[in-house]
């Protein structure tokens, strides 16, 4: 059996406690984050024994000879800004909307959500099928309305396959922001908006004044957290189009995948990946310093 | 329409004086949440269709009799059993051991002193709640083979296990922090040990938040796909969303069956949301936006 | 609670026990990728309950996944100590010189010896089993020949009197057809591969035999090749003429399904077509097939092969099984599942297989040489960039000369 003495530093048992947890978490996450900056200096197909340090010979080659890359960066920056601005507002204006005391607004919140949940794979799934040209939803409706001239390609043209993705996107991720304004509008004191009314203020004074700055916190969680799952877009265009037509969808997370899993080009995936990595970083850190200057300064 | 929502208006606040503005948002809302469901009634009705019928009628014209033998149909051809099991066992074992070690480590950070090392490991946990681990596939997928994990449980749940740690982490960690010194000091001088005041005292007052986090991880597990796809390579092993990707590469044509395979998939998130959406949508702002 | 765990404990045990009467038999695991055609699935459950009926005591079990999928696994497997006893792929060095060269291949020569399978199986499905490495690596099981599938009643409304012979008739055909209004072809460009093959036909038709092999193999280079650039020039009038549109946003089974339908009047498919034809439209005979018109007599078409694994735990079992599937006997059987013709042979066109079947016979029989699919000449990194020009260009986003330059590129690039 154990001695009690084992158990009497608090040191020794604030390590079992988080022992299994930290352990799981250095080895699983912790540590193929260090190996993928490894893999991005080397040449590894990802069965031979022999991985060659070649520098940064495979970043070179990113961005100077890779056809694919910097459409794929483009288009990894336009989704992302396009996902701050679209989900989030629509989040935004339906929070407000729902956050009056309107009739059936639980089971309109509900619905609004109800897409969070969905597989995301399952949303590329869905909306593939609506967009199918021959059969589909989109293409049914402009027949039967007989405005046979916006009929598209959805997913197949690459002028609009991008965007095509995103309202897919928007559909799933709306909800999200939604939620978390609510919550948000909570903790906006009702008095002050009343106060604000009875002033002479109207709605919009009221909201610029009044709510939006109450709201500054959330606005910027909402809007990193858009930012980061933006990133990471990664199950719906693998779902929807693989990357295709001709690459045009092609974003950063998926090429890392093709270049790694499907080509066997580890440092060249890898690459890609500390690219990702980086502009991730570039995202979060501002925003952890940031949280921090808030959670001392409400000390 | 106007004169029913009014009354309803009404009915739900009496002494409030009926606002115009407050009829068109509720009009806009409603039509919004329209546009909102349709591709899932689309989804159902095409998953209750016949082929034929598919090709011929519209779009949300109601299907003429309830093809349920789809749903039977698409079971059987898309190895729904097998990934069915899969799911639910991976689901089963990775969410309660994922809560279970995130609250322990959540309760040391935040009640038991350790100084600097305290806080740099609080920032080396959070530090991986941002980071996507869609990056790190190919290097997760080494390391896993490298163990000899490929097309194991064990591999694909120690894998989830690491990304789900930081975010319970930080919201558990929020939480123990807010509870009083008071409750925790009195049973240490008594002689108790971090254990059991953890057991004994932080378990239970965090049933409520520990209940969001679970369906929270529920659903997450249930849903994930991409690190599924490189650790699960034997169809065999495969999940819900392997299996129903599969099935968009080989039975594309069949829409009917497709559309089953996609209810199907999707369902069981669905009921577990509905049944416990009160507690889910308090996990979700309770951490990231009070904590 | 409690007796639920006390039924989740017995169940465990009763796995274990289950596992370990299983551990005792001998155990075939063989991977290949999922067949579309329900005879061709049927063939493979036949094939393996013989088996096992033959031989007490084996458990043959067969994977089946979808191509892609199954050839991540085969990486997979060359790279750890799970994987298969056999395995399917394709003969080539793109794909299937692949795992050869990263040692998940046996040597077969010992089998070949002590069966006999260079006299049983024909030449050309053959020509590839030396080709890899030392020794002979994989045994053929299925040689395909791709071609052009007409409808008979469409070519007849545009007033086309026979097949196109030269790659000028084809697109005479196709310009009657489109006049006609109908459309000439049908492709499904999501999977890349499909409109791949209309690729290659164009290469072949406009560089000829030896050109287009050196274009392949990446030894002559595309820029300054001019048949390279009319080849995709080509590409890009089919593309924006003769293609069923929209194509890009569909994938194969997809375009096949608009084909059985009557929405296009060809489809370039292999000779595996026949029963998907037979099992999706009402009457076979109204299609007909014709040899890719590129005027060099070579059949398009590739060869598919089983590889004993390098880590089987029984090898000899291994050869017994693939010398049981390309048997006589066996081949008559599931003649016509796999393709119009047996790798093996000894085995005639049945009696009462469709017309088209003895159609590919003298298309087989005729032909000059093979050339292969373009993804299994190329690497797997050039085969992605051949996939994006071409999509490119099909699509009208490219210009022919544009193209051959970027292959360029690319291909210097690889150094």
């Amino acid at each position: 059996m154990t001695s009690p003495k084992l158990f009497s530093s608090p040191r020794t048992q604030a390590a079992m406690l988080m022992g299994p947890a930290i352990l799981v978490y250095a080895t699983f996450a912790i540590w193929p984050i260090i190996e993928v900056i490894f893999l991005s200096f080397q040449s590894w197909d990802g069965l031979s024994a022999d991985r060659a340090w070649i520098g940064v010979e495979n970043y070179r080659r990113i961005f100077t000879e890779d056809p694919v890359f910097w459409a794929a960066f483009r288009n990894t920056v336009i989704w992302t800004v396009m996902s701050v601005i679209f989900p989030p507002v629509l989040g935004l204006l339906l929070a407000l909307g729902l956050n009056e005391n309107l009739f059936g607004r639980v089971p309109l919140r509900a619905i609004y959500y109800l897409p969070v949940i969905v597989a995301p794979i399952a949303v590329a799934t869905m909306w593939r099928w609506m967009y199918d040209p021959f059969f589909g939803l989109f293409n049914q409706i402009l027949t039967s309305w007989g405005m046979t001239g916006l009929i598209q390609d959805w997913l197949g043209d690459r002028k609009v396959a991008l965007y095509s993705m995103f309202v897919a996107y928007t559909w799933q991720h709306v909800g999200f922001s939604m939620v978390l304004f609510l919550a948000g509008l909570q903790n906006v004191d009702r008095s002050l908006v009343e106060a604000a009314r009875i002033d002479g203020c109207n709605r919009w004074q009221g909201f610029v004044h009044v709510t939006l700055p109450a709201l500054m916190t959330t606005i910027t969680i909402v809007l990193v957290l858009s930012t980061i799952s933006s990133l990471k877009a990664f199950d719906i265009v693998y779902g929807m189009t693989g990357g295709g037509p001709a690459q045009s969808t092609q974003m950063l997370a998926l090429w890392a995948f093709t270049q790694s899993m499907q080509i066997f080009n580890f440092g060249r995936g890898s690459a890609i990946s500390v690219i990702l990595l980086l502009i991730t970083l570039a995202v979060i850190i501002p925003y952890l310093r940031w949280s921090q200057r808030r959670e001392e300064a409400s000390r | 329409m106007t004169s029913i929502i009014s009354s309803l208006e009404d009915a739900e606040a009496p002494a409030k004086r009926r606002d115009p503005l407050l009829i068109v948002l509720w009009i806009v809302l409603v039509s919004v949440a329209l546009i909102w469901v349709a591709p899932f009634v689309f989804i159902v009705f095409t998953a209750l269709k016949t082929n034929p019928e598919i090709m011929s009628t519209s779009a949300f014209a109601p299907p003429e009799t309830m093809r349920f033998e789809n749903f039977a149909g698409a079971w059987e051809r898309g190895n729904f059993s097998t990934t069915f099991r899969n799911s639910f066992i991976i689901t089963l074992i990775k969410v309660p051991l994922g809560l279970v070690i995130s609250a322990m480590a959540a309760y040391a950070l935040a009640r038991i002193d350790l100084g600097r090392i305290g806080k740099f490991l609080l920032v080396f946990v959070l530090f991986g709640a941002m980071i996507p681990f869609q990056v790190m596939l190919a290097p997760i997928f080494t390391l896993v083979n490298g163990l000899g994990l490929i097309n194991s449980y064990p591999g694909v749940i120690l894998a989830y296990l690491a990304f789900g740690v930081p975010y319970q982490v930080f919201i558990l960690h929020g939480f123990f922090r807010a509870v009083p010194k008071e409750i925790s000091e009195a049973a240490l001088i008594d002689g108790a040990s971090h254990f059991t005041v953890f057991r004994r005292i932080f378990l239970p007052i965090s049933l409520p938040v520990l209940a969001a986090l679970l369906i929270l991880d529920f659903v997450s597990t249930w849903n994930e796909f991409g690190m599924a796809l490189v650790l699960l390579q034997d169809p065999k092993m495969w999940t819900l969303p392997l299996g129903l990707m599969s099935f968009q590469g080989q039975f594309s044509r069949d829409y009917a069956q497709l559309n089953s395979a996609i209810v199907m998939t999707v369902f069981p998130a669905i009921l577990v949301y509905m049944i416990f959406q009160r507690y889910f949508v308090s996990g979700l702002t309770s951490g990231a936006v009070k904590g | 609670m409690a007796k639920f765990v006390r039924a989740l404990a017995l169940s465990t045990a009763l796995t274990c026990l289950a596992g370990a009467a299983y551990a005792q038999d001998q155990r075939l695991t063989i991977w290949t990728i999922s067949y579309q055609a329900e005879k061709q699935v049927n063939a493979l459950k036949s094939i393996e309950e013989t088996f096992e009926a033959s031989h007490p005591g084996v458990d043959v079990e067969i994977v089946m996944r979808g191509t892609d999928e199954h050839k991540t696994s085969l990486r997979v497997a060359a790279g750890s100590n799970t994987g298969p006893d056999i395995y399917m792929s394709w003969a080539g060095l793109g794909l299937g010189g692949e795992y050869v060269k990263a040692g998940l291949s046996r040597d077969m020569s010992k089998y070949y010896d002590q069966y006999g399978w260079e006299e049983r199986l024909s030449a050309p499905s053959l020509a590839f089993n030396s080709a890899f490495a030392e020794g002979k690596h994989g045994i053929p099981f299925r040689f395909s020949g791709e071609g052009i599938y007409y409808n008979k009643d469409l070519f007849e409304k545009a007033g086309i009197t026979a097949p196109p012979t030269t790659y000028d008739e084809l697109v005479e055909v196709a310009e009657k057809l489109k006049q006609a209004g109908i459309a000439p072809i049908t492709f499904g460009g999501t999977v890349n591969w499909h409109v791949m093959r209309l690729m290659d036909m164009l290469l072949e038709a406009k560089c000829g035999a030896e050109t287009h092999d050196a274009l392949t193999s990446m030894e002559a280079d595309w820029s300054s090749t001019p048949c390279a650039t009319e080849a995709f020039a080509e590409m890009k009038k089919w593309g924006e003429n003769y293609i069923l549109s929209p194509f890009m946003g569909i994938d194969e089974p997809q375009s096949n399904q608009l084909y059985y339908a009557g929405r296009a009047a060809m489809a370039l498919q292999g000779d595996w077509f026949v029963n998907q034809l037979a099992e999706n439209t009402s009457d076979v005979n109204d299609f007909g097939v014709f040899k890719l018109p590129t005027g060099t007599g070579r059949l398009y078409g590739f060869a598919e092969y089983w590889y004993i694994s390098s880590k089987a735990d029984n090898p000899d079992l291994a050869a017994e099984f693939l010398d049981f599937f390309t048997s006589d006997e066996l081949q008559d059987q599931i003649k016509g599942s796999f393709g119009a013709l047996s790798v093996n042979t000894n085995v005639q066109v049945a009696e009462d297989a469709p017309a088209m079947y003895r159609d590919w016979l003298a298309l087989f029989e005729g032909a000059t040489g093979t050339f292969v699919n373009g993804d299994q000449a190329f690497p797997l990194d050039v085969t992605t960039e051949y996939f994006r020009v071409i999509n490119e260009v099909a699509s009208g986003n490219m210009e022919a000369d544009a193209a051959a330059a970027a292959m360029q590129t690319f291909i210097g690039n690889r150094g």
